[in-house]
């Protein structure tokens, strides 16, 4: 038996096609297998087409202007441009680097949401504790140095730079 | 890859609900400062955290997609266990000995966290996928942001990376043309409703799936609740829906499910669209108490119909094959045959 797609090659494969309801079965080499695959299973995840949404971002005024020397990240070498044509970003590194742009598109696919507050890695859970510890030490040490309570001051400022190497040495 | 032609173990021997069948729960996760699977030029940024993987993941079968068969391949994407797109460019799989993990390395994501389950509260599922993602935690770097959360390489699903997803059996609702309106409705409170099985008007076997489109701006626990009580809510229509059916057109349903019964019992060739129509009919006479057979499983049933299912039993069997559409056609009318004790 001839392949259903190539009508060259043998048929050696059988699979079920996705659209499938005129025919949901084929016959077709391993080649153009292949080549269908992708269609030929529908799955759950990513179910609506970013892509499509994203191109319409590529006239966005804010990229105009990157037409230039467009910003590349120095992690991935992605570019607005490639991020919007693929409708993914390079690498995490991206967020960063494309902040105001990867918060528009963020905002679009999200419903305007734009904030995590779900799970957080332990390891910044324990960096997010001593940046507000750290906070709350400097709104202190101001407050201090304001009711000109220095020895106190000292004593906390001595706190913030010992929580402020710690942080460095985590990498914070 | 024989081990993987059988039903996946998390499957066998359920208590079968009406409407509600399989839930799963997916974690999208990344290395720091690593470009995403699509960029990357090689796998080297990846190895060091493979070799901990690798310990993480003591017990897990390691699959690689390199060493696969299409076929074998095919069978991975009935089961659920890897995605259509993974087969293409993905690395490699860590599956439990149960298959109901299933850790991705290098689908759109560095790492996908999978969990399956069959009459688990859906968050059991969650607290199982959390824990696996703990764990891998401790020895990966993940790419997280304060801001945005888990990073990942589509903006949909970023934030909790989050992905829960139940599947529900609805022909009445689609009997009654209700899902559009449902599925419409659904999909602006960012849930989605679609056919599991390719994209046609009616879905194979009438078989649905529900699940969260937004990752962003709501806990794991919130996700889950909210998909939670939309399915209980779907469940309940698709119940009323039946009622209805069962008071006003009892003999047409009837009818409909014994003539199934009937074609899958007795006939010699089944195309996978007619097969997954008539075992459809026969779980709603079994949920209906209209027809009764004791190892009916809807679940596994629509399973074993599957083609690359079908090809695996064909390929065992080692017969001389002149179509293998017809083949594969008449090894599905027999299985079924078999199955209901027919002729
Ligand atoms: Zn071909
Ligand atoms: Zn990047």
């Amino acid at each position: 038996m001839k392949c259903e797609s190539c009508n060259e090659r043998e048929a050696t494969i059988h699979i079920s096609k996705g659209n499938g309801f005129e025919k949901t079965e084929k016959f077709l080499c391993e080649q153009c297998a292949n080549a269908s695959f992708e269609n030929d299973f529908s799955y759950p995840d990513d179910t609506f087409n970013i892509q499509k949404l994203l191109k319409s971002l590529s006239e966005h005024p804010s990229l105009q202007q990157t037409k230039r020397r467009p910003k590349q990240c120095g992690t991935c070498g992605s570019t607005i441009n490639t991020i919007v044509q693929m409708g993914k970003f390079g690498c995490p590194d991206c967020y960063a680097t494309f902040g105001s742009q990867a918060a528009d598109i963020i905002s679009r696919v999200q419903a305007h949401q734009s904030e995590h507050v779900g799970k957080m890695p332990v390891k910044s859970r324990a960096h997010l504790k001593t940046r507000k510890k750290l906070e709350q030490l400097r709104g202190r040490l101001e407050k201090l140095v304001e009711t000109q309570e220095f020895e106190e001051a000292a004593i906390v400022r001595d706190e913030i730079k010992a929580l402020e190497e710690a942080g460095d040495n985590d990498g914070i | 890859m024989m081990e993987y032609s059988h039903i996946s173990p998390w499957m066998q021997d359920v208590e079968e609900l009406p409407v509600e069948m399989s839930t799963r729960v997916r974690l999208a996760r990344n290395v720091s400062h690593l470009p995403f699977p699509y960029m990357m030029k090689d796998n080297d940024g990846l190895e060091p955290v493979l070799r901990k993987l690798e310990t993480a993941l003591d017990g897990y079968r390691r699959v690689e997609m390199d060493d696969l068969q299409f076929e074998d391949k095919a069978l991975l994407v009935e089961k659920h266990l890897v995605s259509p797109l993974f087969t293409k460019r993905g690395l490699l799989s860590y599956i439990s000995e149960d298959e109901s993990v299933s850790i991705m390395v290098n689908e759109e994501d560095h790492l996908r966290i999978q969990t399956m389950g069959v009459g688990l509260p859906m968050i059991d599922l969650y607290r199982k996928a959390d824990a696996i993602d703990d764990m891998l935690e401790s020895e990966v770097d993940y790419a997280f942001d304060e801001k945005y959360g888990y990073l990942t390489a589509c903006p949909t699903n970023v934030g909790t990376g989050l992905r829960a997803s139940v599947m529900l059996h609805l022909p009445a609702l689609t009997f009654g043309s209700r899902i559009q309106t449902l599925a419409a409705n659904l999909s602006r409170f960012g849930f989605t409703l679609r056919g599991i099985y390719g994209e046609g008007s009616v879905p194979l076997g009438h078989i649905y799936q529900l699940s969260n489109q937004l990752t962003l701006g709501q806990t794991e626990e919130e996700i889950i609740n909210n998909l939670d009580e939309l399915k209980e809510r779907i469940v309940e229509e698709e119940m009323e829906m039946r009622s209805w059916l069962e008071s006003e057109h009892l003999l047409e349903v009837k009818d409909s499910v014994y003539r199934s019964y009937g074609l899958l019992k007795h006939a010699y060739r089944m195309p996978l669209k007619e097969a997954a129509k008539c075992l459809s009919d026969l779980k709603l006479g079994t949920d209906l108490k209209l027809i009764e057979h004791e190892d009916f499983q809807f679940q596994k049933w629509i399973q074993l119909i599957q083609p690359a299912f079908i090809k695996m039993r064909l390929n065992e069997k080692d017969k001389e094959i002149t179509s293998l559409e017809h083949a594969v056609e008449e090894e599905r009318a027999a299985l079924m045959r078999q199955l209901l004790g027919g002729e």
